[in-house]
């Protein structure tokens, strides 16, 4: 291997062929944009009714509420760790806050305060046991999935709180309220109805972006996740790194938590099971790597979309809804295999 | 003679009960290649991590240019000038070379600290041209498509950049070619004569009597000779004094 290299014509141009795989390989977003585009073609082919404004912004509204989650979840995994803890810290965070102001005289913002307190407790908790007790991150954030999920319901006895007085406070539309971009009337009719929360997943997408490509602390996830001992021999702090990237991830699910209480009305101490899985799936089939050292956020908003389009577009087509997990588990490993195949090459150094 | 760039003295090591070093006295001066030699469990890696701040010792004193020292960090002791350059984890394969030069080091703008790309690649291309390097290698490249010489070259070009007093090299020739073996030699006496001092470890002694200028040898935690020459010593010699076979003789 390393005497090919080496040997190797420095000048020559490689086959064009070659080429492409070597900068497919060095993109690990370019797999997932041209599913994402194939599978945009097919839906809009078999029903033009796909493409309608009125569907896109009604698929977006939940997506990039689990879309936040995955964005943390990017970084998370980029240090090597991961957390399976998410959905239930987006189950119990609101409850937390809703059982606030429900029983007690403290306003929303203070409520929202404390139960995001709680979410980065629990990241910070998640972050203790993985890089001070070195134990491995699936069997933390799975003993934590159980602890939260169960206090969730201890607390509320598994009754849904009520979210009804949420609708004029300031904090609520901050974090849930719409606005009409061409359309007219209370239905925006004609138009499209854009929620708060898709304006957060952009901003924070592109903050996340940028300080995982364009920052020192990203620089850090990069070097955690791909050699955590050449990282620690440069003075590279990665135990406050996976912590921070922990607390971040849980407060990350608990702001969806609430967002999601908001928009539904109920905070119900179930909600949100099996999330974890829903977006770690988001996250790889981004290209991010599940043994991290490579995280990407824009493979992860492609991530986001494939899934989102894929419910959406498998009922438009008219296959059953229930067949919607054999449609994901199978996009799940087609791009494994394909980003595997590529970090293969990758690493032989082609 | 001169001070010693680096002094350690009677630096004793126990991981729990095993007594790893014992009262172990090492020195390297300015221009030196120091050659560490000793059979598997000798202590040479407990020795080079205490030096590089990576495990604490029990009890000793570390001096470089004269002054004593903490080194209870990787930190600090890159700052006290000690580049440990470990085989297997000195680079991060996944980053480009200009980002594994200035890993934990890098240079930033603002509050928020931005790379500064730009600058981090020009000091980089510049630094491969320095240490041979001429192929048309960009400093964006992964290490991950580098060969192994290739590699090791990045990690001694980081060490010469950051002014380090003294360069570690940790068996930095193990599973290389014998061109690429070469290219990493002339590495480290290309450090040498810039004025770095070099602790070498390698198991193939060959490798070890092409480069270095004294030989210093360990058996069970302790140093057992520390004067050896390439020039006056043969390599059956040295290779008695590591098996302890010029004892029973
Ligand atoms: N982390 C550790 N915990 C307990 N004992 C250790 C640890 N590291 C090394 N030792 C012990 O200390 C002694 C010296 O080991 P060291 O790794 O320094 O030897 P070495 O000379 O580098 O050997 P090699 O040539 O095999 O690399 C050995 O007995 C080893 O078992
Ligand atoms: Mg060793």
């Amino acid at each position: 291997m390393t005497d090919e290299k080496t040997s190797a014509p420095t000048g020559a141009a490689p086959p064009r062929e070659v080429d492409f795989l070597r900068r497919l390989s060095a993109t690990p977003e370019l797999g997932p944009a041209i599913l994402l585009i194939v599978m945009l073609v097919v839906f809009t082919a078999i029903n033009p009714a796909f493409i309608s404004l009125n569907n896109i912004s009604n698929a977006l509204t939940f997506t990039v509420e689990l879309g936040l989650i995955a964005l943390g979840m990017t970084l998370l995994m980029t240090s090597g760790e991961f957390d399976l803890s998410v959905g239930s810290v987006f189950g119990f965070t609101a409850v937390v806050m809703w059982t606030l102001i429900n029983s007690t005289a403290l306003g929303m913002p203070l409520a929202f305060l404390i139960a995001m307190s709680v979410a980065l407790a629990i990241g910070a908790i998640n972050g203790f046991f993985v890089t001070r007790l070195k134990i491995p991150s699936f069997l933390v954030t799975l003993g934590m999935l159980l602890v939260v999920r169960g206090s969730a319901l201890w607390l509320t006895s598994g009754f849904p709180q009520r979210t009804w007085d949420a609708g004029e406070q300031w904090l609520a539309e901050w974090l849930v309220g719409d606005f009409c971009i061409g359309g007219a009337g209370d239905f925006c009719t004609g138009g499209l109805r854009v929620y708060m929360s898709l304006i957060w997943f952009v901003l924070i997408a592109a903050l996340l972006h940028y300080v995982l490509t364009r920052t020192r602390f990203g620089n850090w996830i990069q070097a955690t996740g791909g050699n955590p001992a050449a990282a620690r021999n440069r003075g590279v702090p990665i135990r406050r790194v996976k912590m921070l990237l922990f607390m971040l991830t849980s407060a990350l699910a608990g702001l969806t938590g609430i967002i999601s209480s908001i928009r539904v009305s109920a905070a119900n101490p179930n909600s949100g099971t099996t999330y974890e899985l829903e977006v770690i799936a988001m996250v790889v089939i981004g290209g991010t790597a599940l043994m991290g050292g490579r995280g990407t956020i824009l493979g992860t908003v492609l991530g986001v979309l494939i899934l989102r389009l894929m419910r959406n577009g498998i009922v438009l087509i008219g296959v059953p809804g229930l067949a919607y997990n054999i449609f994901i588990g199978a996009i799940i490993l087609g791009m494994m295999a394909l980003h595997s195949a590529l970090e293969r090459r990758h690493n032989e150094g082609t | 003679m001169t001070t010693p760039i680096v002094e350690m003295r009677g630096i004793e090591k126990f991981y729990g009960r095993i007594h790893a070093l014992r009262g172990v006295n090492l020195h390297v001066s300015k221009g030196e290649i120091v050659g560490l030699l000793g059979d598997n469990g000798a202590g040479k890696s407990t020795l080079i991590k205490v030096l590089s701040g990576a495990v604490p010792f029990t009890s000793g004193e570390i001096l470089i240019n004269g002054r004593t020292v903490e080194l209870n960090t990787t930190n600090d002791a890159i700052d006290a000038g000690v580049e440990t350059i470990y085989q297997d984890s000195a680079l991060v394969p996944q980053l480009s070379i200009a980002r594994n030069l200035f890993l934990g080091r890098e240079i930033t703008r603002g509050p928020l600290g931005r790379l500064d790309q730009g600058q981090m690649n020009a000091v980089a291309s510049d630094l491969l041209r320095r240490v041979g390097i001429t192929k048309n290698i960009p400093p964006t490249t992964p290490i991950s498509s580098l060969s192994g010489g290739e590699r090791q070259a990045v990690a001694i070009a980081r060490a010469m950049y950051f002014d380090s007093e003294i360069i570690i090299l940790d068996e930095p020739t193990n599973n290389l070619g014998v061109a690429e073996t070469q290219g990493v030699l002339n590495f480290v006496r290309d450090a040498r004569d810039k004025g770095h001092a070099c602790i070498f470890i390698a198991h193939n002694i060959h490798h070890v009597f092409q480069v270095v200028d004294r030989m210093v040898v360990m058996r069970r935690g302790e140093v057992v000779a520390d004067d050896l020459s390439p020039k006056t010593s043969t390599i059956q010699d040295v290779e008695d004094i590591i098996t302890g076979e010029h004892m029973a003789a």
